[in-house]
């Protein structure tokens, strides 16, 4: 059996057709089946996964459920805390590091009722990766395991492709929900910055990391945000204004809004493939179709962003891990080492540059977007390569679609929109004004609706 | 296109760094700096940039 949708397994764990422990056991049977291929958990925690299935079993035959992602179980990436559970970045450097609390996002999480079923794999410190001289392997693409998942939330895409959970954490810097996301066939939104707590995550670069959530579906997604989004003071960045409904506007359609393409990325700056092409085009139909007007804007190249990004994420990264650098630089794997080593060539000047003209390029595309709700390009270029296959310096050649909305902020997520030539997932990119993730759910629902790609789970999933 | 800083110019950023790597290591990063090169360029902005254009990073007090 393939698993339920975390909406569909709420409304069955509501009307007791399944407990939380049997969907726990599924989920469990599933691991231990799969992950041999996939690589996706660092660690497993099924003594914790059904001792907390059984206290939502509890509630739910007491009348005291907590809602609807009580006795829903997923993963955490882990740069997650988790009390008493190691927390290891993937990283040789941390393999044995046990924090004392958990996470905001992870607290809220469960105290929203969430299962713990372990904890998911990631490039190392969410940045270097795939890398195969690590304490663990680097995990792999349900569709098709000799791929590439994207990172570096690498174990969450991986393990809701293939339905070894119903839905997890990341964390995005430069495109690592997105991006998995996209290569993996599954939904994942990072959030406005600010909107979820980064206190207790495991630090890439301040100014650009998000944490947020990957799932199947959409509604998924705005499900499990809803529990990690909000106010935190352990967070300086975290913004204090109410959480909306996410879920509530969810059906409601697209009449009204104004989406623009944006062209000059993904046809101009990196042309994307022919299957991504058309899942764009597809996605700007299907909205114009359900009401919503199209028109093509232009925003700064995508060179520029990536310009930014790279220089204020090594960095800022470079400046948390100097120590580490120095003294023990053959500890990190070779991809990591060597990508963020460049932070400490850049001089002090270069960084207030970079942060000025991310300045810059914010404001060009606020002014540009001024008269959209919404904007639609690529979520990668096309479909996973082979995970051998994956240059180490990928990214310095040519920018990805993700990073802009890192330097602006702005939400953004990815949904798949087809599959490519390979028979691999290909998706689109929906980004939106700061704290309109509901209205970024709402398009992002209105697309998963018409395209019909969730029916297809992965042949290993099934 | 060949990175524009020479090479010996480039260890001294490593050794200004405090980084102890093999000649292979350097080789290997200095390969990947002429992509970063066109990076520096651009946020750099060629000097053109207003005086008071500020950062996307600010100071705001009362959030202390």
């Amino acid at each position: 059996m393939t698993l339920p949708t975390i909406a569909a397994a709420s409304r069955d764990l509501a009307a007791r057709k399944i407990s939380p422990v049997e969907l726990t056991q599924t989920c469990l049977d599933r691991i231990a089946a799969l992950d041999g291929t996939l690589n996706a958990f660092i660690k497993v925690t099924p003594e914790r996964a059904l001792a907390d299935a059984r206290a939502a079993e509890q509630r739910q035959m007491s009348g005291t459920a907590r809602g609807p992602l009580d006795g829903i179980p997923i993963g955490h990436k882990d740069i997650y805390g988790t009390a008493g559970i190691a927390t290891t970045a993937h990283s040789k450097l941390l393999q044995n590091w046990v924090p004392d609390t958990d996470a905001t996002t992870v607290r809220l999480l469960h105290e929203a009722g969430t299962v713990m079923l372990g904890k998911l794999a990631t490039h190392e410190f969410a940045f270097g990766g795939p890398s195969f001289d690590l304490p663990w392997p680097p995990a792999r693409n349900p569709w098709d395991p000799e791929h590439f998942t994207s990172g570096s939330s690498s174990g969450t895409g991986a393990a809701v492709a293939a339905g070894l959970i119903l839905g997890g954490t990341g964390s995005d810097t430069g495109g690592s929900i997105r991006g998995p996301a996209a290569l993996c066939g599954i939904a994942g939104i990072k959030p406005t910055y600010g909107l979820c707590s980064r206190a207790g995550i495991l630090p890439l670069a301040f100014s650009l990391d998000h944490a947020g959530p990957l799932a199947w579906t959409v509604e998924d997604c705005a499900m499990l945000l809803q529990a990690m989004a909000g106010h935190d003071p352990q967070d300086p960045a975290s913004a204090d204004r109410p959480v909306p409904n996410y879920t509530a506007g969810l059906g409601d359609g697209v009449k009204g809004l104004r989406v623009g393409i944006v062209r000059n990325w993904h046809e101009r700056d990196r042309p994307v493939s022919p299957a991504t092409q058309a899942g764009i085009d597809r996605a700007a139909e299907i909205w114009r179709d359900a009401g919503a007007t199209v028109a093509d804007v232009v925003l700064p190249s995508l060179f520029d962003f990536q310009a930014a990004n790279f220089i204020i994420l090594c960095s800022e990264a470079y400046g948390l891990h100097e120590p580490w650098m120095r003294e023990r630089f053959h500890d990190y794997g070779d991809r990591l080492r060597s990508r963020m080593v460049f932070g400490g060539l850049f001089a002090a000047s270069d960084y207030v540059q970079a942060q000025r003209f991310r300045r810059e390029l914010c404001a060009a595309t606020s002014e540009a977007a001024r008269e959209f709700d919404i904007l639609l390009t690529a979520g990668a270029p096309g479909e996973a390569p082979r995970i051998d296959n994956v240059p180490k310096f990928d990214g310095l050649q040519q920018p990805g679609f993700t990073a802009p909305m890192n330097q602006t902020g702005w939400p953004a997520m990815c949904v798949p929109s087809g599959f490519g030539e390979g028979g691999l997932p290909v998706a689109v990119q929906i980004c939106a004004k700061p704290f309109q993730e509901a209205m970024l759910f709402r398009a992002a629902d209105v697309l998963e609706r018409a395209m019909g790609e969730r029916a297809k789970r992965p042949a290993l999933a099934c | 296109m060949p990175a524009k800083l020479p090479q010996h110019d480039f260890n001294a950023l490593i050794h200004r760094a405090g980084l102890e790597l093999s000649p292979a290591e350097i080789d290997e990063l200095y390969g990947a700096w002429e992509n970063i090169e066109p990076m520096l360029d651009r946020i750099r902005g060629g000097g053109t940039r207003p005086r008071e254009a500020e950062p996307a990073m600010i100071f705001r007090p009362e959030s202390l």
